[in-house]
């Protein structure tokens, strides 16, 4: 027995448990505690398992888009806001990615400003829908907000399995979905404005 | 000599500029971290102690097991998170996707859930995603106010489309995924 799980009432049990109302009360005391040892075991194996890693990994990819400079990425909006069927992949899939990688949850949203208004709408619903799935990958895109993923891949890691597959799909169907919301959302905004006008 | 004392001067001005942004960019990263990453770690690591001790997780175990597990089952979440007015309510920080993504990650790891439903599952849990900010996210794309009255009911009623089908196109990608 250590002095820790003494403070915390969670030492092991050996001796028979005490009877009588003080015993009950002596129980629930322990049952309360035991919510919290577990509940800082949880903490510790995440701030022991991912902490470490991510902070180097968001220092790393911050130091890369300082050097890089996120204005370099103005160009590509720009030739998003072209009409034609073959800029539709470049506005909903390349550019939602390269805004999300580079200028994270929520400044990757300003990349609306270089494209007409009809798309604005579909643009955002496309980035929006992507600060989640590249988070298996890239997790300094929205660190705030990584539980939606890590959560799951918890459950995936106490299994056993590698994390690399899950990453990728979720990466992978991450950009189609996106793709696919862009251009519903952008019809559904022809059609309103259409009727609006 | 003034060239040899330019380009001493020029090395260590660039040499300096890296690794101030390297400085600069582990400021940020651990800022981040205290700020944003380790106080929904201890939110969450009380919800999982308290699951994994008490009775209320074999009780969300049961209500799970039979709609996070089969295809209608995560349809049906997708769609009810998807309902317009619903989206909205749900979205604020991706707090409800990050428990509930935090719930089926224990159920997975209890293997309640198989494991190859982790990817549509990531996709069902998350077609409200951004519902909450959409006039914001548009205020930051610079767009004019008459955009933002259509784009908000175009992106949330998109969201009833979009929602479903995602979940639909994960279950496919899903396939061979930890099926050993």
């Amino acid at each position: 027995m250590n002095l820790q799980s003494l403070i915390l009432l969670s030492a092991d049990v050996t001796v028979e448990k005490q009877d009588g109302f003080l015993g009950v009360l002596a129980t629930a005391a322990e049952d309360f505690i035991k919510v919290f040892n577990k509940g800082g075991e949880v903490l510790l194996s995440l701030m022991g398992g991912i902490l470490p890693t991510l902070i180097v990994l968001l220092t790393a990819v911050n130091a890369l888009v300082r050097l890089i400079g996120a204005e370099k990425i103005e160009g590509l909006g720009r030739a998003a806001a072209r009409p034609g069927i073959q800029w539709y992949p470049v506005r909903y899939i390349v550019l939602p990615f390269v805004a999300v990688f580079m200028l994270t949850n929520p400044m990757a949203y300003t990349m609306g400003r270089f494209l007409p208004e009809r798309f604005k709408p579909a643009f955002y619903d496309s980035a929006v829908s992507f600060v989640h799935p590249i988070l298996g990958i890239f997790p300094h895109a929205n660190p705030g907000e990584l539980f939606v993923y890590v959560g799951i891949a918890t459950g995936i890691q106490q299994l056993g399995y590698g994390l690399g597959d899950l990453a990728v799909r979720y990466l992978l169907v991450g950009l189609v979905v996106i793709f696919i919301r862009g251009i519903v959302t952008e019809l559904i905004t022809a059609r309103m404005i259409k009727k609006g006008a | 000599m003034s060239a040899i004392n330019n380009l001493i001067v020029k090395i260590g001005r660039s040499v300096g500029g890296v690794v101030g942004t390297l400085y600069q960019a582990g400021r940020d990263a651990v800022d981040t971290t205290i700020r944003n990453v380790i106080p929904f770690m201890a939110f969450i690591s009380f919800i999982i102690g308290l699951i994994l001790t008490t009775g209320v997780g074999d009780w969300i175990a049961k209500g799970l097991k039979g709609s996070a597990s089969t295809l209608p089952g995560l349809l049906l979440i997708s769609v009810v998170c998807a309902i317009p007015i619903i989206s909205p309510l749900l979205g604020p920080g991706a707090v409800i996707a990050q428990i509930v993504g935090t719930l089926l990650g224990v159920e997975i790891g209890k293997g309640t859930i198989p494991a190859q439903y982790s990817l549509p599952a990531l996709f069902a849990i998350n077609p409200q995603v951004g519902c909450d900010f959409i006039p914001v996210g548009l205020a930051l794309g610079e767009a004019e106010p008459e955009t933002v009255e259509v784009g908000v009911p175009a992106v949330l009623f998109s969201r009833l489309i979009t929602g479903p089908l995602s979940v639909v196109i994960a279950y496919f990608a899903s396939f061979g995924l930890y099926s050993k």
